[in-house]
């Protein structure tokens, strides 16, 4: 659709306005600034301005040594951050060759499927937020709770996680860990039938999102989208399932995928990835075996051969991927962090031309984007 | 008629249904206990003030839950995330902005000193807001607990009041 | 080695002790070799996904270094890559900038995708440290747009047809390119 052909103009051609959007604005993505050249209420230019919370993830990459350069990877994207520090272990434990015990292995996977579900209970509560529904908010931090409860007792911390090390992880968890974990699950079923019915089901949601925001999965294919963006428009790339990593490759769990590809679609995407993430849960405390948390024989002072290595895990938001460029000494000569957010806004100035601001920020909180995750 | 006595004998009548304060006092009592804070969570630290914001910790125990959009109906900048060089300016035009009395807490380490991104040959990120205007209480901790967010705010009222309206927990 | 400390006379009579038989002047017969093994056939290079293409790809071990398929070309070759992984359905990964100051070169990789299958490609280049331009892709990739500002904005590449090179997460006036090795901070 041609923008001039969507815009409704009152008589005056050419007659727009600079709206500023951002960098602080009510709707929490973080510091984005938009600059929308407007005609009336409708788009006819969103420019994304990014940069305001760059943090110089990849020049502190060149001036930390590996094991340092961990808590780096929490604070990239904070919401997901276990699949963070999972791209980046397993970039230089890929490159070293190290054996990762396979208890290990399944708690990476139960931590990570746990982040996954705060992920997407904090974006739903902030999405609804936006669009203009204050309790749901409350709902999901209050279930977020509980998942901070789980991984605090293991890890320390509630937010930015630096569990995983080189080899293995931090420590071992206790029985403590898994039975709250499987009455987590247990609860959280049921919560999630609730939210369906809560807001789901909602008229004003679903005249709000159905329709909105179109995104074809060959515009997706073109900017790089990838996560939620490109599996509600019909595509069921998954890292998880295409490149599998870690011992993802044991569970059963289905790839929702929806074809619509408007902004109901991808929000159904993640709602039905929280429950898939219970299932993979599940079944990984039933296999979850006996054995050491830590590799043996992990070099005191980790120095990769030179050359490159990449590692792809499927973070929340969509595929992450660690570059690591190095030269033989034990500070990396290049770290590149490719971010799911940074190709998922890309599409942004596209999708958005010729609509109604509302239905703009719609999609934009359908994208789910963490802005220090662009920015790095 | 009005006689010394009388009007004493007044006062002590009074004295179960009337107090008597400083109007300095009774501003400040009630700035204090409706702390309005600006939404300016700019990184990690903002999710920690959600949280703070939401039903467990539950700020509105000490009238703080109005976060405001507007600064110009703000008195109380929570700033919590790093600053950077570009987004500076923004910060300042917004602290400028927001009218008389205001009051700043800057939460989490990168808002006290940079935190965790400071290292020799950094170029992007202000070490820590009380570079660009005057800060109450610096909150520590990367991010802080929310219940430490609340304790950052019990100190401000504090600093407002002159009283403390929850004992300190004494660690055991 | 310290030779051994000379032994005490003992006060026992000790009966002569025969001297060591002479080893034989003859040298000794070499010993039967082991039984011949057949040399280890090399290890089977990785498969080729993309031989089909006009371009210089071969395969990489994947679970040793993360990607399936690699090709190094000229910087005037990377839009016809880009054109050419395009058709066979991949999406752009992103693009990456090395500064190799010591050999007087800037690498820039690029990496693709595919949404279906199991496939990461990488195609670098390498252009000249002092003069560092190339060619842009964002007609074939749109999503190149924000990816070659950034690699501007760090090393100061050049992306020549590039619509709007203006900095991307550094400040907008900003002159300096931060993630080159001779950086110092402003």
């Amino acid at each position: 659709m041609l923008v001039k052909d969507a815009i409704v103009s009152n008589g005056t051609p050419n007659e727009t306005f600079t709206l500023n959007l951002g960098p602080q604005h009510p709707a929490t993505h973080g510091v984005l600034r938009v600059k929308m050249t407007m005609d009336g209420e409708y788009i006819v230019r969103a420019e994304p301005v990014c940069g305001y919370i760059h943090r110089m993830q990849e020049k502190m990459g060149e001036n930390r040594t590996y094991a340092q350069f961990l808590p780096n990877t929490s604070r990239i994207d904070y919401l997901s951050a276990m699949t963070y520090t999972h791209g980046f272990v397993g970039a230089v434990e890929r490159a070293l060759k190290l054996q990762v015990p396979p208890r290990a292995e399944y708690m990476r996977v139960i931590t990570s499927e746990l982040n996954r579900i705060s992920s997407h209970l904090v974006w739903w509560g902030a999405f609804l937020l936006d669009l203009g529904g204050f309790t749901p908010l409350l709902y999901a931090f209050d279930d977020r709770e509980k998942i901070l409860d789980l991984l605090e007792g293991i890890t320390g911390s509630r937010l930015t996680y630096s569990y995983f090390r080189i080899g293995g992880l931090y420590n071992d968890v206790d029985d403590q860990f898994l039975k709250g974990t499987r009455e987590f699950v247990t609860q959280m079923r049921p919560r999630l039938k609730m939210y369906r019915s809560l807001v789901t089901d909602n008229i004003i949601l679903r005249k709000r999102l159905i329709d909105i925001g179109p995104v074809s999965p060959e515009m997706c294919r073109k900017y790089g989208a990838t996560g939620p963006v490109i599996r509600g428009s019909g595509v069921p790339y998954d890292v998880r399932r295409v490149e599998p990593y870690s011992v993802y490759s044991e569970f059963d769990f289905v790839i929702p995928t929806f074809p619509e590809t408007d902004s109901m679609a991808r929000y159904l995407v993640r709602m039905e990835e929280m429950a898939q993430s219970l299932r993979i849960i599940e079944q990984a405390l039933d296999k979850l075996p006996a054995g050491p948390v830590m590799a043996e024989k992990v070099p005191r002072v980790l120095k990769l051969p030179a050359g490159d290595y990449c590692y792809a895990t499927e973070a929340a938001r969509g595929r992450f991927a660690v570059r690591i460029v190095s030269d033989g000494k034990e500070i990396p000569y290049r770290v590149k962090l490719r971010t799911p957010s940074l190709s998922n806004l890309s599409l942004f100035e596209e999708a958005s031309a010729g609509m109604l601001l509302p239905d703009a920020l719609a999609l934009m909180g359908s994208l789910d984007l963490v802005i220090p995750d662009i920015d790095r | 008629m009005e006689t010394p006595e009388s009007n004493a004998q007044l006062l002590s009548d009074c004295a179960p249904y009337v107090k008597f304060a400083k109007l300095d006092e009774m501003l400040a009592l009630g700035r204090a206990n409706s702390l309005w804070p600006l939404t300016f969570g700019l990184a990690c630290c903002a999710i920690e003030m959600m949280a703070a914001g939401a039903s467990r910790f539950d700020i509105s125990r000490f009238g703080a839950e109005v976060f405001r959009p507007s600064p110009r109906q703000a008195d109380l900048m929570i700033v919590a995330g790093t600053v950077n060089k570009k987004m500076a300016a923004a910060v300042k035009t917004l602290y400028d902005q927001m009218p008389e009395p205001k009051w700043v807490i800057a939460m989490g380490n990168c808002a006290i000193s940079g935190g965790p991104f400071v290292f020799p040959g950094q170029y992007a990120v202000v070490e820590g807001v009380d570079k660009l205007f005057p800060v109450d209480v610096f909150i520590p901790g990367c991010p802080p607990r929310p219940e430490a967010l609340i304790e950052g705010l019990l100190k401000l009222e504090e600093k407002l009041t002159g009283k403390r309206r929850w004992p300190t927990v004494k660690p055991e | 080695m310290n030779p051994p400390a000379p032994q005490p006379p003992s006060s026992v009579p000790q009966p002569p002790v025969a001297p060591a038989p002479a080893k034989p002047a003859v040298a000794l017969a070499p010993k039967p070799a082991a039984p011949a093994q057949p040399p280890l056939p090399p290890a089977p290079p990785p498969p080729n996904p993309l031989a089909h293409l006009p371009l210089p790809f071969r395969g990489v071990d994947y679970k040793a270094k993360g990607y399936h398929c690699e090709a190094a070309v000229s910087p005037d070759q990377v839009v016809a890559a880009a054109e050419l992984l395009d058709n066979e359905g991949l999406s752009l990964d992103t693009i990456t900038g090395v500064d190799w100051m010591a050999e007087g070169q800037m690498e820039v990789v690029y990496d693709y995708f595919h949404p279906a299958k199991a496939l990461r490609v990488v195609v670098r280049t390498r252009i000249p440290r002092d003069n560092p331009e190339i060619p842009t892709i964002h007609k074939v990739f749109p999503g190149a747009n924000w990816h070659e500002r950034e690699t501007h904005d760090f090393f100061g590449v050049r992306f020549l047809g590039h619509p709007n090179l203006t900095p991307f997460l550094l400040p907008e006036d900003a002159t300096y390119h931060p993630l080159r090795k001779d950086f110092t901070a402003c």
